[in-house]
């Protein structure tokens, strides 16, 4: 029997957020007085991952997933409960535990400015104490796998958003570490570039046998990425299981939004729900076998201006799937 | 327990230490090089202040006869040359740095690697004084040669200063590291270190030799860590010490360089379970 | 005028800005005070090892220390914040916003910024002077105080175009970070009688940096040391000074907006 990677229980995490009323009234007593307003970041929740696992963290935006990537990775203490990352309490930031694990989170400048990338990656060598020849074996392969050979040598400065962030990843992962977390890591990516990365993680962790957890609001993260989901919103986990399961309920549904030409055209709930209504702007849900054949109708029949077709958000699944066991 | 996790082979801890200063010094070396000229307009615009108190006080002393506390004007000038030199030396990461790494949330990556950012601190400051020295070279010639010091030193005297210039350094680097960190509680410290500046003036030699102030003050300065960041690593070179005297010097140094590290590292303890509290 | 009604509005802007950070301006009372007390101490020093320097006794000179203050207040009030945005905005190639505005490029980008809370200086200075003028006692003219007045503002315009002068190399010189910083500490030569300075530094601080017109000759028209001579030549020299910055920055911007076309 292998020890879990990460093993969480019962984990909460509260912030005493001081509560101000608009006014100047409000604004004068709050000088005398703060009150405060306690809000619950995180829960309660519980899991395990094993080494090696890839597990999606999936919430919509202040459902709790920063805050428990942080907990885990030592950048915020836990207000109760236990956590345990190789075998390490995070908090403790035990020298021997940092330097096993990574936490990239999006645009973060971590890397010097105005030197090359490669001389940045000399300096997280000697931090993090890598012998010299996992050193050139580990930066050239990532190098490779990022297709960056010909910026690491051009002051980070000088390179695109899309490429510094590409060099910040390499320099958080020189260190191979055993447990990488990933908060948010598509957010502001184009299409291609979001690609490439789940490709590259995909990869990561095949090569090294890196416990991956992840969080994201966008569904296509985990789908291509995680055999593991993990639904957490108001800092409760929600679901926790395959995501061939979870799969089946979120993908039961899309949702096409739909303008039309000549104003509102009365009733469309003859295609599919109508979910929302604004005008001649007319949002529908389609159970998704019925999507293409819904779609070609309203062209068809409807004068139609434009026509997208996405997946249901995060926030409509989790309301429609888990609504009754929703916290009030 | 952690055993069915393999460590990954690692180098030794003083051996990446050691290479992690190296490696500090050289990425600020090629910095300093590629901006030489901002660093030259520094390094110039730095020597305003001593050529003032110098010409002040050589005013005075004309005007008294020739010297001014026991100083003559050849020595006055000796000081303030020197003075430059040690400044260069003691030039260090101000309160001022760790209030943009919070604001800018380099902190958080420094929380997350297994290295104090200190030492990042120390180790570029230190490289950066190489390339400084170099362009200072020039200067200190042209400083020379307009003010006409005289100089008397012995071999033990200049090697007392090659360390005392470091010790300086280091004193003066967890100062005002411990002054950054109040950063962690407030964005306004301006304020704080303002205050420290205006008492370091008066109480380090900064403004004038030690000997020049009054009696009280000086007995003053003798516990504080002040006088040992400017008075003492230039009055090594230009004063009369015994070699006991270069000496305890250097011993009241180590002293203030251990009280600064211990001070230092309560405050960052307390600095980072505040900053993990809420980590915005 | 159009230029002078634009440049009050953005004034008026800033200064409601900075009037929110009512903390702001406490701190800066503290910084004022603590720096005007290091000052004290240092001319009390000083003062304890000679009765006069260069002609100039302790009274008079805090006439100087009063000037310097007030003068500093103004730069870093009014002219180093605009300097200061400008030499960024060259950098980081946002200039063009400025130069499409229907107004004098120059006018604009000397007057948009302003940090409110260094203006607690200009009391702070002024409140020296009028100390010092009571200590001395002696009465002063509606001459002197004409004197003073004109000398003030002639000291004003000076560094503003010595300021102006060096944003203009923004054009050409990338990396202006340092600039408060150094000029502060050359900007100390004016607490000191510039006759206690060697030839070579009291050109300098006369004619390179303006130092001398800005603070000196207004202080010495309120101790009674200004001859009118010297408020011709600052006069003088501050309006050819001020063609000397206008030529030039338009000098600079054609070459910079014949760059970036």
């Amino acid at each position: 029997m292998s020890e879990p990677v990460v093993h969480v229980r019962d984990l909460r995490k509260t912030f005493d957020v001081p509560e101000r009323e608009a006014g100047l009234r409000h604004a004068a007593k709050g000088l005398v007085r703060r009150t405060k307003r306690e809000v619950k970041a995180v829960d309660g929740i519980s899991f395990d991952v094993a080494p090696g696992e890839i597990v999606g963290f999936l919430g919509p935006n202040g459902a709790g997933k920063t805050t428990t990537l942080k907990m885990l990775s030592g950048l915020l203490y836990v207000t109760s409960g236990e956590a345990r990352v190789l075998g390490h309490v995070p908090s403790k930031r035990e020298r021997d535990y940092l330097r096993r694990m990574a936490l990239i989170m999006g645009n973060r400048n971590q890397l010097q400015w105005d030197l090359p990338a490669l001389d940045s990656f000399e300096l997280n060598r000697s931090i993090y104490r890598v012998p010299r020849l996992q050193f050139t074996e580990t930066r050239d392969e990532l190098i490779e796998l990022l297709d960056v050979e010909d910026l690491v040598r051009k002051p980070v400065r000088q390179l695109s958003l899309g490429e510094r962030m590409k060099v910040e990843i390499i320099g958080s992962l020189l260190h191979r570490p055993q447990v990488v977390f990933l908060d948010e890591p598509t957010i502001g990516l184009d299409v291609t570039m979001q690609k490439r990365l789940r490709e590259f993680v995909a990869a990561y962790r095949q090569r090294h046998e890196a416990t991956i957890m992840l969080t994201s609001h966008y569904m296509a993260d985990v789908e291509a990425l995680c055999e593991r989901v993990i639904v957490i919103h108001h800092g409760r986990i929600l679901f926790d299981g395959d995501l061939a399961a979870l799969s089946e309920t979120v993908a039961a549904w899309k949702t096409i939004g739909v303008a039309l030409e000549n104003g509102s055209v009365g009733d469309l709930s003859a295609y599919g729900e109508v979910i929302h209504s604004d005008g001649d702007l007319v949002t529908l849900r389609v159970p998704k076998a019925e999507t293409a054949r819904v779609t070609a109708r309203l062209l068809a029949e409807q004068d139609v201006l434009d026509l997208n077709v996405e997946d249901p958000p995060i926030e409509d699944v989790i309301e429609l799937v888990f609504a009754r066991e929703a916290p009030e | 327990m952690s055993t069915v996790h393999a460590s990954l082979p690692e180098a030794g801890r003083v051996r990446s230490w050691i290479d992690f200063y190296l490696t500090s010094m050289r990425t600020q070396i090629s910095s300093q090089f590629q901006y030489r000229a901002a660093a030259y307009m520094y390094l110039l615009g730095m020597v305003a202040e001593p050529v003032i108190y110098l010409v002040v006080w050589t005013t005075i002393a004309e005007d008294s006869g020739g010297t001014v506390g026991g100083l003559t004007t050849g020595e006055l000038a000796a000081y303030y040359i020197v003075w430059t030199f040690v400044r260069n030396m003691n030039l260090v990461f101000t309160p001022f740095g760790w209030e943009w790494r919070i604001r800018d949330g380099e902190l958080s990556g420094w929380l997350l690697r297994p290295l104090h950012p200190i030492h990042y601190d120390i180790a570029g400051f230190a490289g950066s004084k190489i390339p400084w020295l170099l362009f200072y070279l020039p200067i200190g010639v042209v400083l020379t040669l307009l003010f006409d010091p005289t100089f008397d030193v012995r071999a033990a005297e200049i090697a007392v200063f090659a360390v005392a210039i470091w010790g300086a350094y280091l004193i003066r680097s967890f100062n005002q590291g411990a002054l950054g960190l109040v950063c962690f509680w407030t964005t306004r410290v301006s304020a704080l270190f303002s205050l420290y500046i205006m008492v370091e003036l008066l109480l380090s030699g900064r403004l004038v030799p030690m000997t020049l102030m009054p009696e009280w003050v000086q007995t003053l300065a003798w516990f504080l860590p002040f006088q040992w960041t400017f008075f003492f690593p230039i009055e090594t070179l230009v004063g009369d010490y015994s070699n006991t005297e270069l000496l305890r010097g250097l011993g009241m140094q180590v002293f203030w360089i251990l009280a600064g590290i211990a001070i230092f590292s309560l405050v960052w303890r307390h600095a980072v379970r505040h900053y993990t509290a809420v980590n915005n | 005028m159009q230029t002078l009604r634009v440049a009050l509005l953005h004034l008026r802007v800033g200064v409601m800005t900075d009037l929110q950070y009512r903390v702001n301006f406490a701190l800066q009372v503290l910084q004022s005070l603590l720096a005007l007390a290091t000052g004290l101490v240092v001319f009390s020093l000083v003062y304890s090892h000679t009765t006069e320097l260069n002609g100039w006794s302790q009274n008079e000179l805090l006439v100087v220390l009063g000037v310097q203050i007030v003068m500093g207040g103004v730069i870093r009030a009014v002219v180093q914040p605009n300097m200061m945005r400008f030499t960024e905005e060259v950098r980081d190639g946002k200039l063009d916003h400025a130069l499409t505005k229907p107004v004098d490029a120059q006018m604009l980008v000397s007057v948009r910024q302003v940090e409110v809370w260094q203006a607690v200086d200009l009391l702070t200075g002024a409140g020296v002077i009028v100390v010092a003028l009571v200590r001395l006692g002696g009465d002063l003219g509606p001459l002197d105080v004409l004197g003073f007045v004109t000398a003030l503002v002639v000291g004003a315009v000076l560094l503003y175009c010595f300021w102006m002068l060096l944003a203009t190399l923004a054009f050409w010189i990338v990396n202006m970070w340092h600039l408060p910083e150094l000029f502060e500490g050359v900007f100390q030569t004016g607490r000191w009688p510039i006759g206690i300075y060697p030839p070579w530094l009291r050109f300098s601080v006369t004619f390179l940096v303006p130092i001398a017109f800005a603070v000196t000759v207004p202080a010495e028209a309120l101790t009674s040391r200004l001859d009118w001579e010297t408020l011709a030549l600052a006069i003088g020299f501050a309006c050819v000074f001020f063609a000397f910055t206008r030529w030039f920055w338009r000098f600079g911007l054609s070459r910079y907006s014949g760059a970036s076309a």
